[in-house]
């Protein structure tokens, strides 16, 4: 199968709200793909419905062939949300040490603490998390998100909170981990990172695809504009119609 | 490989062992238990419960009753006010009046000058000393006995059948279980609710739920925190039972320890109901826990979860009657009330063994309800940021 990820006739209901229409796309082994779209444009929902944390209204979501369940050791995926959070009152190690536990990770402390040193957070370790810097939570949640080498990550606006050169790092994790054969979804504004690092892409507006496909040809289909552009011209239509 | 479960509940109580306001919670009881003992220990070796009377001591008594020998010692041939007259002038420390109606009145009068707050002077206790000896001296020992009713009734109860039973005996274990489960609300709820909330709150939700399964996170949960609320529980009733055990030449311990029935089905049901209802009650905590996304929101509802439980104690004497009428028989078989009412019926002994094991079924398929609830609900709820109340609430 050369697909890591197949989403098909996905559709999400909240109430009397539709928030996702009868998306279909796939995710291939090994490639980067960007998840596009303004807020609201389905693209969180479209990932935790992907995750089982959302029951879709209808259609099939699969991770390697199958519904994801995070206990299935076959599977393994590496999550960064959107929403950004940890157990505060806890320190860094043990809330590493606990979720390489929970993935399954053979020597959690010694994982997490070749880590924080790779990210200069080494004197951290026993402090508690809410004492650390958004910036410096952020790079704990990646580590725990990468921390059981995954087959495919899926990264919810990576880079939002990071100074340039923790941006930086995190563009060399990213890239460690595709050389290393990991699918990566990555969820952005930031169409510079989309161009620079994505194979492909899907652009939703209003639950639905509105472009979809290699950057290459998604830009021909676009007259060669730049992806920034492309993103102004599908979210400027209603108001210019 | 440990299972998901076990990790989690690992991780809770550890995380918990860790924080000083746990051990501070935990040790606070106690240590007043101990504080209270101490105090009363230190008076009871100031203090004499019987005072012997001092040879310094001076005493007057004044008998209008005529209860005492004329030659008697101490007794004054004078009124109260010649008598509160001799204490005002130092003349003596002490000074009894006993009316003439003392036999219909049972009041006799003590005067004497303060000394501060004085609460733990027994000095009154004197005249009862100098009564019951002069009293016992005049008569028999019969007459005596009867005379100061220093006797005990010893109380032979019987069945139908005219065989010996002993309600209380039989009541002590049930009714302990009963004290224990009653802590143990009053000691845990409010951790119950706030630690499944605490994932929401942090935002962590997400993160968690993409490690491991709503099911082991729930159930690993409510692991760790009976585990914790056992420790908790353990760090009161341990000292109680040392205190006890040092105390056991205590009349009123060795009473007790002579009283327990230690019937082993009386105590196997006993502790099978305690423990499908803490079951049941940290299911139904989780499972308010998982509705709500803030912990405002969850301690609003302590106080009814309490109150739902301890529900029956309102009524207790309605638990007393062996003909049980239908407000019992509800309360009996509601899950939320079922704990309490059951302990109650079986402390008093108003119910059968075969109602008693109705009532723990019943009680244990509600906890495995509301728990399979509670996990469907986390994970409905989980990444429900931005709601603060359900839907219901908010209505």
């Amino acid at each position: 199968m050369k697909n890591i990820v197949e989403v098909k006739n996905f559709k999400m209901v909240f109430g009397d709200k539709t928030i996702v229409k009868d998306l279909s796309f796939e995710v291939r082994k090994g490639e980067i793909f960007g998840l596009l779209g303004a807020n609201g444009s389905g693209k969180t929902t479209t990932i935790r419905a992907l995750l089982g944390l959302y029951t879709p209204t209808s259609g099939e979501l699969l991770i390697d062939g199958k519904k994801y369940d995070p206990e299935d050791a076959e599977v393994i995926v590496g999550y960064l949300p959107e929403e950004r959070g940890l157990y505060r009152k806890e320190n860094v190690i043990d809330t590493m040490v606990y979720f390489g536990e929970l993935k399954g990770v053979e020597n959690p402390y010694e994982w997490s603490m070749k880590y924080l040193k790779r990210v200069g957070l080494e004197d951290k370790a026993k402090e508690r998390v809410e004492k650390l810097s958004g910036g410096q939570q952020q790079k704990i949640q990646l580590g725990i998100t990468i921390m059981n080498n995954p087959k495919l990550l899926i990264l919810d606006e990576p880079t939002k909170g990071f100074d340039p050169m923790n941006r930086r790092l995190l563009m060399e994790i990213i890239d460690e981990q595709h050389k290393k054969g990991c699918a990566i979804i990555m969820i952005t504004h930031y169409m510079d990172e989309v161009e620079k690092l994505c194979d492909r892409a899907l652009l939703l507006k209003d639950g639905a695809a509105r472009a979809y496909g290699e950057i290459s040809k998604i830009k021909k289909e676009f007259k060669n504009k730049s992806l920034d552009q492309i993103f102004i011209d599908i979210y400027g239509e209603n108001e210019n119609a | 490989m440990r299972s998901a479960t076990l990790k989690v509940a690992r991780f809770e109580i550890m995380r918990q062992l860790k924080k000083p306001a746990f051990w501070a919670a935990t040790l606070l009881i106690p240590l007043l238990i101990g504080g209270i003992y101490l105090i009363s220990f230190i008076s009871s070796q100031s203090v004499e419960q019987n005072p012997t009377i001092d040879e310094n001591t001076k005493i007057a008594i004044t008998d209008a009753a005529g209860i005492l020998p004329i030659d008697a010692p101490y007794v004054i041939d004078g009124d109260k006010e010649i008598g509160k007259e001799m204490v005002k002038n130092g003349e003596v420390d002490l000074y009894f009046y006993i009316p003439a109606d003392f036999a219909e009145s049972k009041k006799a009068e003590f005067y004497h000058i303060s000394e501060g707050l004085d609460i733990f002077n027994n000095d009154g206790n004197i005249l009862k000393g100098i009564l019951l000896q002069n009293a016992t001296e005049r008569v028999s020992v019969l007459d005596g006995l009867a005379l100061t009713g220093g006797y005990e009734i010893v109380d032979n109860k019987m069945d139908k059948n005219g065989e010996a039973v002993n309600p209380l005996g039989k009541a002590i274990i049930p009714f302990a279980f009963g004290i224990v489960f009653f802590m143990f609300i009053a000691l845990c709820g409010n951790r119950f609710l706030l630690n499944v909330v605490e994932e929401k709150e942090n935002r962590i939700s997400e993160l968690i739920l993409t490690s491991v399964s709503s099911k082991h996170l729930i159930v690993g949960k409510i692991i760790a925190l009976l585990v914790l609320g056992v420790v908790q529980i353990l760090a009161l009733v341990v000292p109680v039972l040392i205190l006890a055990f040092i105390n056991r030449d205590n009349p009123m311990i060795s009473m007790v320890m002579s009283t327990i029935e230690f019937d082993p089905v009386t105590i196997i049901l006993s502790l099978l109901l305690f423990m499908v209802s803490v079951i049941f009650y940290a299911g139904t905590c989780t499972f308010v826990g998982s509705l709500v996304s803030t912990a405002k929101d969850a301690s609003s509802f302590i106080g009814p979860a309490i109150i739902a439980m301890v529900f029956p104690l309102y009524f207790m004497q309605m638990f007393m009657v062996a003909e049980p009428n239908m407000a019992v028989q509800i309360m009996t078989y509601f899950p939320f009330s079922a704990p309490i009412a059951l302990m109650l019926r079986s402390g008093f002994g108003t119910i059968s063994v075969a109602e008693l094991c109705v009532g723990i079924l019943v009680v244990a398929v509600s906890a495995a309800i509301v728990i399979r609830l509670a996990v469907t609900s986390f994970q409905k709820n989980a990444i429900n940021f931005s709601i603060a109340k359900p839907k219901f609430l908010k209505k």
